[in-house]
């Protein structure tokens, strides 16, 4: 957990008014009371079923270790509705991520907002997670 | 899907020991619970069972109807449109009388008392995991009171509480049966054809499914005739001057929940289904479950669903990549989807901590 993010204490920013896909429990997997945000480059990007999946290098800050973390977003038909396209995050592209972390400590994430740092433009990840604004 | 059922009823007796009388807290309001690019206002949203008029952020218009004068449930000509089906986690919380259509006051009560607990400074009633608090965490969400469970109904809504849902059939891409088809955050349409005797409900989500309810007059099959599946067998009417579509569904199969927290059901439950559409911009939607199998009397439940008037369906085949279930553990840390490893001892039940 000393890898290049903050971890966000204060309270979480809630996008409401955003499509919100279920599918299965986000709190089976995640834990909403470790979120985090962090920067790193996309090295993979799965436009699929039932989850959109990328994948960035992060440095850790410290050591400057590079890890490879896997965030889940939502599905491309709830993507597509909060304005993303299949082409939208790219390999290569430095993106900065928000959302909660895995419960099993993996270096796995659920995606709340990805923000593209060469545009500028911040999306909803249309993830499971919209459900924390439901508890 | 049995083996889990089975894990199921074994755990839920030991999981009935922890698990808390924290529902009080997890049964707070949850403002802005399913809105969907700002098509639905929050108090829509939360879906409490009145008849929706006005609550829709779009201004109300009149309801489209078909040429013979009854009221059309889905597009009008020339224009695209879909319906907002909302997210609604737990049914319990839109339990209404079904002779007034209004929210039973237990439910107001006990979002008093939790909210009173959390001004005292309390988390709660007690004891939940987290208070049913954020992540979409239930926070041992227990079985309602107002909810007439039968027991072992009780423990297993109490158990898969627990384990905050890990065991959804919808997270297994399965889809969802009863009044879970409408309260699952994907949209849907809604497509009378009369001249066939028969209207279709399509869903883009619940895993891209139809549904078609017969308005021919004929009956349910019975016998081994009668097939268990996952959305029933559908036959309908008109009431109310052909102002309500009224459905009646039997033939579900168990491998469904009514919902994300978990209430079950059996293959005995008949549900009965009122459509009304007050205006364009909403669908008054009403359910009442009668499950002799799982609760002691029927319920009702209702809430609106809003119009997206510029929307269209797209497709969701959730069975594509489903990595939940390559990673999802049984309450032993086995994978419940692949091989096992041979003589574990299920010494330890861990419901809700095999992450």
């Amino acid at each position: 957990m000393r890898t290049k993010f903050a971890f966000v204490i204060a309270g979480l920013a809630l996008f409401l008014a955003k499509p919100i896909v279920a599918h299965h429990s986000f709190a089976a997997e995640f834990d909403a009371s470790k979120p985090f945000k962090m920067t790193g480059t996309v090295t993979k990007v799965e436009w699929q079923n039932p989850h959109t999946y990328f994948y960035i290098d992060v440095a850790d800050e410290k050591t400057g270790k590079v890890n490879n973390w896997g965030m889940e977003m939502g599905s491309p038909n709830g993507l597509m509705r909060a304005g993303w396209t299949r082409n939208t995050m790219k390999v290569g592209d430095k993106v900065t991520v928000e959302g909660s972390l895995a419960k099993d400590g993996s270096h796995t994430g659920n995606a709340r907002t990805v923000e593209l740092a060469e545009s500028g433009k911040k999306l909803f990840a249309a993830s499971s997670q919209g459900q924390q604004a439901a508890q | 899907m049995k083996n889990q059922l089975r894990i199921a009823f074994v755990c839920s007796a030991a999981v009935a020991l922890f698990a808390s009388t924290a529902w009080l807290e997890a049964q707070a309001p949850r403002a802005g619970q399913i809105q969907q690019e700002g098509s639905i206002a929050p108090e829509a949203a939360q879906g409490r069972g009145g008849r929706g008029r006005g609550r829709n952020a779009a201004p109300a218009q009149p309801t489209p109807k078909l040429a013979d004068g009854t009221v059309n449930l889905g597009r009008v000509a020339g224009e695209k449109g879909i319906w907002n089906l909302p997210y609604i986690t737990n049914m319990a919380q839109n339990v209404v009388d079904p002779t007034t259509g209004q929210p039973i006051p237990e439910i107001a009560a006990a979002r008093a008392a939790a909210a009173a607990a959390r001004g005292a400074g309390g988390r709660g009633a007690g004891g939940g995991t987290r208070g049913g608090g954020g992540g979409g965490g239930r926070g041992g969400t227990k079985s309602e009171p107002w909810m007439p469970f039968q027991p072992w109904a009780a423990a297993v809504y109490d158990y898969n509480s627990k384990n905050e849902s890990q065991y959804d059939p919808e997270g297994f891409c399965l889809p969802p049966g009863g009044p879970r088809m409408f309260a699952t955050p994907y949209p849907g349409e809604i497509i009378q054809l009369p001249e066939q005797k028969r209207i279709v409900m399509i869903f883009e989500g619940g895993t891209h499914i139809w549904r078609e309810i017969y308005m021919d007059g004929r009956q349910h099959p019975s016998g081994d005739e009668l097939n268990p599946t996952y959305l029933g067998h559908s036959i309908g009417h008109y009431e109310d001057n052909n102002q309500t579509l009224v459905t009646d569904v039997v033939g579900f199969n168990e491998n469904s929940w009514l919902d994300y927290f978990g209430h079950p059901h059996t293959g005995q439950m008949h549900v009965t289904e009122k459509f009304t559409r007050p205006n364009k911009n909403t669908l008054h939607y009403q359910a009442t479950v009668d499950d002799p199998g799982a609760y002691t009397r029927p319920f009702t439940v209702a809430w609106d669903i809003a119009w997206r008037g510029d929307g269209e369906l797209s497709e969701y085949i959730c069975q594509e990549n489903n990595r939940y279930l390559n990673r999802l553990t049984d309450d032993f840390g086995q994978p419940v989807f692949g091989p096992k490893t041979p003589g574990i001892k299920p010494a330890k039940p861990t419901a809700g901590g095999t992450k």
